[in-house]
């Protein structure tokens, strides 16, 4: 009986419940950025509470829509039929960007390959180029590493080259894992945030980022150079957003508050992000 | 015509059983001595008191250990009552007619339920009707609905156990059902019922699939524990981390570390389990 | 009074314990009302038929696709890849464990095997990630060992002990006098359980299997991490496949409530809930059978 009371007691102890905790969910790209954020703002303001998950940009707008967040960092804008969403549910939203980034395009680093143009690029993604032979020396079937559909790096890409994954891509549920693909396949081919490859010094012996042309007779850029991010002239570059239920913003304020301020901006351009200046 | 026993042949009959087991306790021994021997050296009193920093690349994973033992904890709550109830409903009241058929049959079909059904279940009920929203509670509540029909089964078993000698012992000193059942008939078949909890428990500490969607949180960054927010879980932290982390080169010395103790605290329970079935087998004797 | 407040507090605990028993038929109850409103919401939109037939699963392009055949397709694969692993090796090890295991070794294996079900699935995809994918890339020569072999193999573990323990208990429940019989007719040892034994716990065994299968079939996080998720019709054990359950697990996260993808996502719960329950009922169905050896 006693031990019952001990344990009734210790529950309750825990049972309190908080409802100034910040739930964010979202984008993958932007997990790792913002757990490290939280952190390092949780040294200064003890009494933030936050708790981060990934999932990828649908998860996190859906949800915002289901009431399970407050934050959902997106790699991707709203699209249309999310806003009416929104709309029919008498969600409010406000948009905050804090990063630029850049989607790499990366192969193993012995695949003779070190630019391409954005037609074929598409056609490899959707499968109608399926050999590297057709474009390359080498002779090997092409592996495509890429993201489920909730991310929203992979309905940047789909977006941006106006096509549909091949149903032969590989689903990896982030990018770590493309990463890991890549570098042990001498014929993948996959997307990934460019900070994360910039973060990953050991990523780099491995595999190599390609430079994207529009056409083949463009110059080609590459997504590692802040002269050209700063210049938006790399196709694939987008902001990242974070979507806040309007309801939640003075709760949220603060965090957002740190993410802008020099120390933030400092560590975001560490993970691999650019910071454009307000235009 | 084949009386002769030709002892080559019974030898290579024996020896392709024996192989076969032999194969089974290699899984078994390569997955543990994958664990132990990468998972070691991550293991020390700071990885299991210290919170994850640094992006999960160091420090420790108190959170995650915090947020499984709260969790089975709660599942705990939730399903020995409801379930020791229940078996104590099926052994010592049910009528065996159709309606008690129907719901042995329910209870067996429900152990066969996979997990992530389940999940989407407690999604359904604990997150959105219930409105708990994401959160401890909601997992720990699916978690508890997943254990329910283990406990029901071996509580019955243990209940079963007992003769009905015993039963009929107390009410003929004028003892009512009830507190037949309270005095008697559970004290003594307490080891059964206990052994059927604490394996259960051990499962329900392991799953991932339930907690998916009903509140476990890639990463807590205070005080966790609260009943109204989310968690982090050691099996979901382990899933995290080989899958969607950053630098997976970085943290796959603590995920083998976060491997390991979960394999440890799995393991420490089921031995508890073996324990008190082995000390009742022989107070039986 | 005393008396009478015993005779109430009895009739009150009566009534706790009876409700029990009947949440227990509504949870089941509930399960099944959750799956079949969501399916039959799903199904509004989408003709049934399309749904089992369909080629494709691809619910995100701009024509979604809810085609549940790749994904049938490669929950079939890697359940039979993984039940050509483990009835062999659980029926081998059952046999060895009952008839020619002494006392002692009896009490290091049975111990063993419980140890391997205890370990949670997500520690047993964890080493698909890190032992048996390059184990696999390596002896084939391939860029990743995600897939269908890996997963298949995983799912092997998993399934083995609940296949052993239920195959050693209908092995050692065969009654003596089938064993002396044979053995007196001169049979030897194995000539007794090839043609004797395994027959007489055939129904058992078949039970273990079926039971192994619902487990195999049901097990989501090892698949998830471990067979590299591409929704195709595979081709072959090295193929990238994504099961019934990794879809689940996948896309629940991301699908707005009450939309037909989510609904669609029902649906496959739904088939995935009947193929358990069929295998479970199968199984049930053979270890009554075997039940009749314990009154011989």
């Amino acid at each position: 009986m006693k031990k019952l009371l001990v344990v009734i007691g210790l529950f309750s102890f825990f049972a309190c419940s908080k409802n100034s905790s910040v739930k964010m969910k979202g984008s993958d790209t932007e997990v790792n950025l913002a757990v490290n954020l939280a952190e390092k703002y949780t040294e200064m303001n003890k009494d933030f509470s936050i708790a981060i998950s990934g999932g990828g940009s649908g998860l996190g707008i859906t949800s915002l829509l289901n009431g399970q967040a407050d934050i959902a960092n997106s790699s991707r804008p709203l699209s249309d039929e999310e806003i009416e969403q929104f709309k029919n549910k008498g969600i409010e939203i406000k948009t905050v960007v804090f990063a630029e980034d850049a989607t790499a395009f990366i192969v193993h680093k012995e695949l003779p390959l070190d630019e391409i143009d954005l037609e074929t690029l598409g056609k490899i993604l959707d499968g109608k180029i399926k050999n590297w032979s057709e474009i390359t020396s080498k002779n090997l079937p092409i592996n495509i590493y890429g993201r489920q559909s909730s991310s929203g790096t992979h309905s940047f890409v789909k977006k941006k080259l106006k096509i549909e994954f091949s149903n032969a891509a590989k689903e990896m549920t982030g990018n770590a894992q493309i990463i890991e693909g890549v570098k042990a396949d001498k014929s993948g081919i996959g997307y990934v945030g460019a900070g994360y490859v910039a973060h990953d010094p050991a990523a780099n012996t491995a595999i190599k980022i390609l430079k994207i042309k529009e056409k083949p007779t463009s110059v080609a850029y590459s997504p590692i150079d802040a002269n050209t991010i700063n210049s938006s002239l790399y196709f694939f570059q987008r902001p990242l957003y974070q979507f806040v239920l309007a309801e939640s913003w003075e709760k949220v304020k603060p965090f957002i508050d740190f993410e802008k301020s020099e120390k933030g901006k400092k560590m975001i351009e560490e993970h691999g992000y650019y910071i454009i200046e307000d235009k | 015509m084949q009386y002769k026993t030709n002892k080559l042949s019974s030898v290579i009959e024996w020896g392709t059983l024996l192989s076969t087991t032999l194969i089974v306790c290699f899984f078994l021994i390569v997955i543990i001595w994958e664990i132990v021997s990468k998972g070691a050296s991550s293991l020390s009193w700071e990885f299991i008191s210290k919170v994850p920093s640094e992006g999960m690349t160091k420090g420790g994973i108190l959170t995650p250990i915090i947020g499984t033992v709260l969790l089975t904890l709660i599942t705990a709550l939730f399903a020995i009552p409801f379930g020791v109830c229940c078996a104590i409903y099926l052994n010592e009241y049910a009528e065996n007619n159709w309606l008690t058929r129907t719901i042995r049959a329910s209870i067996r079909n429900l152990s066969g339920v996979p997990s992530i059904i389940y999940g989407l279940f407690g999604l359904a009920l604990f997150v959105q009707a219930l409105q708990f929203g994401t959160s401890l509670i909601a997992a720990g509540l699916t978690l508890g609905l997943l254990s329910l029909p283990y406990i029901i089964t071996t509580t019955e078993e243990a209940l079963k156990r007992i003769p009905n000698s015993t039963r009929e012992a107390a009410l003929a000193v004028g003892a009512t059902k009830f507190e037949t059942i309270k005095d008697v008939v559970l004290p003594s078949a307490m080891s059964g019922i206990l052994t059927g909890v604490v394996l259960t428990l051990s499962r329900a500490a392991g799953e991932t699939a339930p907690i998916l969607f009903t509140g476990a949180a890639f990463y807590i960054n205070g005080s966790t524990g609260y009943i109204n927010q989310e968690f982090m879980a050691l099996p979901y932290h382990l899933y995290m981390l080989s899958t969607q982390h950053q630098s997976i080169d970085q943290v796959r010395p603590i995920a083998y570390g976060t491997a390991l103790v979960l394999v440890i605290v799995v393991f420490l329970l089921n031995l508890t389990a073996f324990y008190i079935r082995y000390k009742y087998r022989k107070n039986e004797n | 009074m005393r008396y009478r407040t015993r005779i109430l507090i009895d009739k009150l605990f009566k009534g706790i314990f009876k409700t029990t028993g009947f949440l227990v038929l509504a949870l089941l109850g509930g399960i099944f009302a959750m799956l079949v409103y969501n399916s039959v919401s799903f199904f509004l939109d989408i003709k049934p038929l399309d749904f089992i037939t369909g080629m494709e699963w691809a619910p995100t392009a701009k024509v979604p696709k809810y085609g549940m055949l790749p994904l049938i397709i490669s929950t079939t694969f890697v359940t039979l890849g993984a039940m050509i692993i483990a009835i062999p090796l659980g029926i081998g090890t059952a046999a060895f464990i009952s008839e020619y295991a002494g006392k002692r070794l009896k009490n290091i294996l049975k111990p063993a095997i419980e140890m391997l079900a205890a370990i949670p699935s997500v520690v047993i995809g964890f080493l698909g990630i890190v032992v048996v994918s390059p184990g696999i890339a390596n002896m084939a020569d391939l860029p990743n060992g995600l897939n269908a072999l890996n997963g298949a193999i995983l799912l092997a573990i998993m399934a083995l002990p609940t296949i052993i323990t239920v195959a050693e208990d209908a092995i050692h429940a065969v009654p003596n006098a089938y064993k002396e019989a044979s053995y007196g007719v001169g049979a030897t040892k194995w000539q007794t359980l090839r043609k004797v034994i395994i027959p007489a716990a055939a129904p058992g065994i078949i039970a273990a299997v079926m039971l192994g299968v619902g487990r195999a079939i049901g097990e989501t996080m090892t698949v998830l991490m471990a067979t590299g998720n591409a929704s195709l019709i595979p081709s072959g054990m090295f193929d990238s496949v994504k099961t019934m359950t990794a879809t689940i697990a996948i896309e629940m996260g991301e699908v707005p409530y009450q939309t037909t993808h989510y609904y669609a996502l029902y649906a496959i719960a739904t088939v995935l809930f009947f193929m358990t329950l069929f295998a479970n009922l199968v199984g049930e169905f053979f270890i009554n059978r075997f039940r009749k050896y314990h009154a011989v």
